[in-house]
């Protein structure tokens, strides 16, 4: 009898590495596929619709890089702790609380021209990400509370947060109780990128980002420190590199770059506070780093691709009229698709023939 | 097992259904719909899906309608606009009033295109908005309300604290204090059009504090209403009948219909006279109505409301005529004034009687 057994590789496969996130997207588009044909559409016309007509029109890439700020900003940040095993799962809350950071200061000085405001505004909305992280690592550190639940609950925390400043003090006062802030003067807004279209100079914050997070991982003691902590913790205490260290190191960055993301969507596409500032970015942006492998070029990759989904989606929705849950299906689809193949990494399955068994 | 796959089949179905068939058809005018809340069978979504029902039935096949539902109000909102006017729609239904300013920018970039907007403030001359006089339904609910209720306390389950939700709430307490002076009413602010789990909880908790009449107010789900029943309360929901959800305890429905008003702004688009006004309809209109009044009431309770509703579709009654005195005891219509539309589009007060503060 023949059988198949799921075994520990000695070494981790390096083609398995490369390959895992190809076979990710290729499982998630023959799924789609199916769940398109049930749909009763044409696979081929939404799929076109989903990944290739974004890219085909001015408006349609300058939608993709708009929503591929936010998921770079956001997973480049996550990537960092994830590499030491801080599980930050919160970024969806620092988001919000740098926005609401960076927006009292556009909604403080509404008249002024300064062109001090929006730097400020980056300025704040990063410390406001750093603030809603810090309280998740000093629970950790200090009481050992588990930083998955922490950073996830305090998400809950800043919405509601959130929904009592733009139903009270935050709310414009000639806004008919409607719960939102005054609309941002020009000078708190972010430039346009692309003539044309909604595509913001937030985007080069993240590509930034890239780079720094290239040279902090590749080419800085902390970053090194912060990758052994992750891949060896044990090797990690013996060379003395404090765990606590990696803690909060790992969530005062991911909460700084899901703050700046807060900023990016105020000050950008959104221009005032509201109730709903992220459709979920904080999340996304957890498949992102995933996707890109935790590495800072692959992560640049992801996003974009992410990004096109979600264009791609909502495109899809009016031209072809799939419902628009399929996008977040699809997004989901491509996590799990993800981390099942990531087994092989790690794992390998080997026949066992009958001269085994014997 | 049966019941979950006929569920994902219903689903598939709706998705397959609501989105509507696309088609390279010769349509006049494309329309375009954008709700905040999946269709579903009840609910405000769902009503403004009988409008664009009721355009169709009109001018068949002079129009094509596209709809996206389940929108969040926010940046996406603005893509699915464009997206809908790059591919051909010259008119657009916006059906939540987060869609405003994304709306009015596109409208001021398109002025070939017409636009109408549920329950916002600001116009232009392509770009219309919409709302009921739900307060005059809620008036009538609130008299139904006062003579059910034992505990004389009332529960809302509320979405936002806008003016349009905070006159319902007083014109539904006003209505009770009509025919109850010792009404008092809870209001629990859920900051959603769409929540079930939470509207559930919210309503448990009213029930908890004694609240014997609840209000379900645009709660773009039956929740509230089964929860009612399921604990023996009387319920009135908001937009759509419920009477299936609560067949023992729905004091009464306050039915929205906005065929009329779509179908009017849809012919005078394809005309070419389209203006961006201010719609305000009510009882007189036959945008709201009373629906399923619960058989419990006697008949010189219905008498006194059947009064009150004819006064209603008549214009003959505003409830918010004077005296009415706001939770701080201020005077704010003296002895026979009446509200101005104005007043009233902006109001941001709770009467006497409303034990909840309005967040600020």
């Amino acid at each position: 009898m023949s059988r198949l057994r799921v075994e520990p590789r000695v070494t981790e496969s390096v083609i398995a590495q490369y390959l895992v996130p190809v076979v990710a997207i290729v499982l998630t588009l023959l799924s789609g596929t199916v769940l398109f044909t049930f749909l009763g559409k044409a696979p081929s016309a939404v799929l076109y619709t989903f990944l290739i007509e974004p890219l085909t029109s001015r408006f349609g890439i300058g939608e993709v890089l708009l929503k591929m700020a936010p998921l770079l900003l956001i997973a480049q940040g996550l990537a960092i702790g994830f590499r030491a095993r801080v599980w930050n799962i919160g970024a969806e809350g620092q988001l919000i609380i740098g926005g609401i950071f960076a927006s009292v200061i556009a909604i403080h000085y509404n008249e002024s021209e300064s062109t001090w405001i929006l730097p400020a505004m980056v300025f704040a909305g990063m410390l406001g990400g750093i603030f809603w992280a810090s309280i998740a690592a000093y629970l950790r550190v200090r009481f050992n509370a588990n930083e998955i639940l922490v950073t996830f609950m305090l998400s809950s925390v800043a919405l509601q947060i959130l929904y009592f400043l733009v139903t009270g003090p935050l709310r414009d006062p000639d806004g008919f109780n409607f719960p939102q802030s005054v609309v941002f003067a020009d000078s708190a807004l972010f430039g346009v990128l692309i003539e044309g279209t909604r595509a913001n100079t937030s985007l080069l914050i993240g590509l930034t980002l890239s780079v720094l997070a290239y040279v902090f991982i590749r080419h800085s003691l902390p970053g090194f420190k912060l990758s052994v902590s992750g891949a060896a913790p044990r090797a990690a205490r013996y060379a003395g590199f404090a765990e606590s260290q990696a803690i909060w190191l790992g969530l005062i960055i991911g909460g700084a770059a899901a703050g700046l993301a807060g900023v990016g969507e105020v000050a950008g596409p959104i221009g005032q506070l509201q109730r709903t500032i992220s459709p979920g970015y904080g999340f996304a942006g957890i498949i992102v780093a995933f996707l890109g492998g935790l590495h800072p070029i692959g992560i640049c990759l992801a996003a974009f691709f992410m990004a096109i989904l979600y264009v791609g989606g909502d495109m899809a929705l009016i031209s072809v009229g799939i419902p628009n849950a399929a996008t977040t299906i699809f997004q989901g689809m491509l996590l799990i698709f993800y981390l099942a193949s990531y087994l092989f990494v790690h794992y390998r399955i080997s026949f066992q023939g009958r001269a085994a068994a014997t | 097992m049966m019941r979950g796959l006929r569920r994902v089949a219903a689903l598939f179905f709706v998705g397959v259904l609501t989105v509507g068939a696309h088609s390279a058809s010769a349509a006049e005018l494309k329309i375009g719909f954008v709700y905040p809340s999946p269709v579903g069978d009840v609910g405000w979504a769902h009503e403004l899906d009988n409008g664009r029902k009721a355009i169709e039935a009109a001018f068949g096949d002079r129009v094509e309608t596209v709809v996206a539902e389940n929108i969040p109000e926010g940046p996406d909102a603005s893509r699915i606009m464009n997206q809908m006017a790059s591919t051909g729609a010259k008119m657009i239904m916006l059906g939540s009033f987060g869609y405003m300013n994304d709306g009015l920018k596109l409208a001021k970039k398109r002025p070939d295109m017409t636009f109408i907007h549920a329950s916002g403030y600001k116009l232009a001359d392509n770009f219309g908005n919409f709302q009921t006089r739900n307060y005059e339904s809620a008036y009538l609910a609130g008299i139904g309300a006062g003579f059910v209720t034992k505990s004389n306390i009332l529960g809302i389950v509320a979405a936002y604290p806008i003016p349009e939700v905070v006159g319902i709430i007083n014109a539904f307490t006003m209505g009770a204090q009509l025919v109850n002076q010792g009404v008092s009413v809870k209001v629990v602010w859920l900051n959603s059009w769409f929540d079930p789990s939470k509207a559930q909880e919210s309503a448990r908790s009213l029930v908890s504090q004694k609240a014997d009449v609840l209000l379900s107010l645009y709660q773009d789900t039956p929740s509230v209403v089964t929860v009612a029943e399921e604990m023996g309360v009387y319920v009135v929901p908001t937009s759509s009948d419920m009477k299936k959800y609560a067949p023992n305890h729905l004091l009464v429905s306050q039915q929205i219909d906005w065929g009329p008003h779509f179908v009017e702004m849809v012919k005078n688009t394809l005309d070419g006279n389209f203006k961006g006004i201010p719609y305000w309809g009510g009882m007189k209109e036959g945008a709201v109505r009373m629906e399923s009044w619960t058989p419990n009431l006697s008949a010189d309770q219905m008498s006194v409301i059947n009064e009150k509703t004819a006064e209603l579709k008549a214009g003959a009654f505003h409830p918010f005529t004077g005296p009415i005195v706001d939770q701080a005891g201020a005077t704010k219509l003296a002895d026979g004034e009446v509200i101005e539309d104005g007043a009233l589009l902006g109001i941001n007060w709770l009467v006497k009687g409303v034990e909840t503060k309005l967040p600020d």
